[in-house]
């Protein structure tokens, strides 16, 4: 989506364990949910 | 991160106003994210810097990954966090890019308006400024920013594909985007992405 919009030169860093430890980590285990950063260009 | 639902983006709104009024309020209550120094410390961020910041510009912080762990800000840079908060990535922006850069956030929840220009004025920063607005209609110039930041925001919203287009529109020629956000690698049921309790429970 994010190069769909027109940015370029995209990364992703690596998966967070965000949720780990607080009232959200069920369903962020059910769903396999991390947190992550992105980055990318406008050209 | 999906870039269509079949949410209702003005109910999705308001529950997203409620849930964050609650923390801008009571950032020590229980929420199914944390909160505070505590998360700051857990998603890695400048322990020397987060410390020497008041309570009040950490403790209702409830990002989810660091945006500037893939690049660096530089002095002088134009910035602009969207979905600002208590304020915490600006504040933290505002150091690096110095009293030569500029740091805009941008919110829809009242109290955290509040509190963010609040801390901003205790903390004597004239380079960070509040504005209240929505990531699909950004209250920012065309070309203004050198760089676009945002902390677990834009999956709160409904038409991501309009927010991308935005930050398209801000962002200089050859500015960046660096955002966090989280992301499932296992697909959510359609009725439960329907049900607006959900998004921030």
């Amino acid at each position: 989506m994010i190069e769909d919009s027109g940015f370029v030169e995209v990364r992703i860093g690596p998966p967070v364990d965000t949720f780990d430890g607080a009232k959200g980590e069920p369903n962020a285990r059910r769903f396999e949910v991390f947190g992550y950063a992105f980055i990318a260009r406008k050209p | 991160m999906s870039d269509t639902t079949s949410v209702d983006p003005v109910a999705l709104r308001e529950e997203v106003k409620k849930k964050y009024r609650e923390v801008a309020i009571k950032p020590n209550g229980t929420y199914h994210f944390h909160t505070g120094r505590a998360l700051a410390a857990r998603l890695g961020y400048d322990s020397k810097v987060v410390g020497d910041m008041p309570d009040d510009a950490v403790e209702s912080f409830a990002g989810v990954a660091d945006p500037f762990s893939l690049r660096d800000l530089n002095v002088g840079d134009r910035v602009i966090d969207l979905g600002s908060g208590g304020g915490f990535d600006c504040f933290f922006a505002a150091g690096k890019v110095g009293s030569t850069g500029r740091v805009v956030g941008v919110d829809m929840t009242e109290e955290m308006l509040e509190k963010s220009r609040s801390t901003a004025r205790a903390m004597g920063l004239s380079n960070v400024e509040f504005r209240e607005g929505i990531l699909e209609k950004l209250p920012v110039d065309d070309n203004w920013a050198d760089v676009v930041i945002s902390n677990g925001v834009i999956n709160l919203c409904a038409d991501k594909r309009q927010v991308f287009a935005e930050i398209r529109r801000v962002l200089k020629p050859g500015g960046y985007l660096q955002f966090a956000d989280i992301a499932n690698g296992k697909p959510v049921p359609p009725s439960a992405v329907a049900n607006v309790d959900l998004w921030t429970a």
